[in-house]
């Protein structure tokens, strides 16, 4: 998953520190999200979302998109039951 | 610059606090472990009561100390608990992998010496340590 956590931040001068502070975790979390290391719980990135006051889907994106796409469309992540 | 309001009773105090009290139980659980090994020779001449008063103590204690580690473990963020899981788990693995020859060896006397529990813990602390360590430096 892929994100502009990093963009946001930097565009609101805010230090990871002080996201980290505002979001209730460790700065390394912040970092290890920010560099793609780590991918954020659905709450989590649900209270990034709501930090920065943007929808979920313009800080997080599927990095398979396309992918996933393909997938759908055969039909092979679809229960055959 | 835009005003961040951080969350109340900050993340970093809060892992502080229950780092302080993890240590504190883990010292207090140490020494009502040597009291407990080592009180019935040079403190009460093996008297019983005051052995199996010690085996309680040390099991309070014991219990003490783990409620101490849920804690620390429940208010980590989710980054740090899937650091401490990992960790965790090699180190059960490691316990298993190490722990069973140890005893076989000890049982047909492969080895020289008595497979001593404290063995398996000294393992068990270096391989916890090593893999907590290896966690922190992989998403630093």
């Amino acid at each position: 998953m892929k994100n502009r956590l990093k963009l946001l931040r930097a565009e609101r001068n805010w230090t990871q520190a002080q996201l980290a502070d505002a979001l209730d975790v460790s700065r390394q979390t912040v970092n290890a999200i920010e560099t793609g290391k780590f991918d954020p719980s659905l709450p989590l990135a649900f209270r990034v979302a709501r930090l920065f006051a943007l929808p979920i889907e313009e800080i997080f994106h599927d990095e398979d998109r396309r992918g996933s796409a393909t997938n759908m469309k055969t039909g092979s992540c679809i229960d055959s039951r | 610059m835009n005003e961040l309001k951080p969350a109340a009773n900050g993340y970093q105090s809060r892992t502080r606090t229950n780092v302080k009290r993890l240590f504190y139980w883990n010292g207090v659980w140490g020494a009502a472990t040597a009291l407990m090994a080592l009180g019935p020779k040079f403190l009460w001449n093996k008297a019983m009561g005051f052995t199996l008063l010690s085996i309680a103590l040390d099991i309070a204690v014991g219990i003490g100390m783990i409620l101490a580690n849920k804690k620390y473990i429940a208010e980590l963020d989710e980054l740090q608990r899937k650091v401490q899981l990992n960790s965790m788990g090699v180190t059960l693995g490691v316990a298993l992998i190490a722990g069973v020859p140890l005893s076989v060896m000890d049982a047909y006397h492969v080895i020289p010496f008595h497979a001593d529990i404290a063995y398996l813990l000294i393992v068990m602390s270096i391989t916890f340590a090593l893999s907590n360590l290896y966690g922190t430096q992989r998403y630093r």
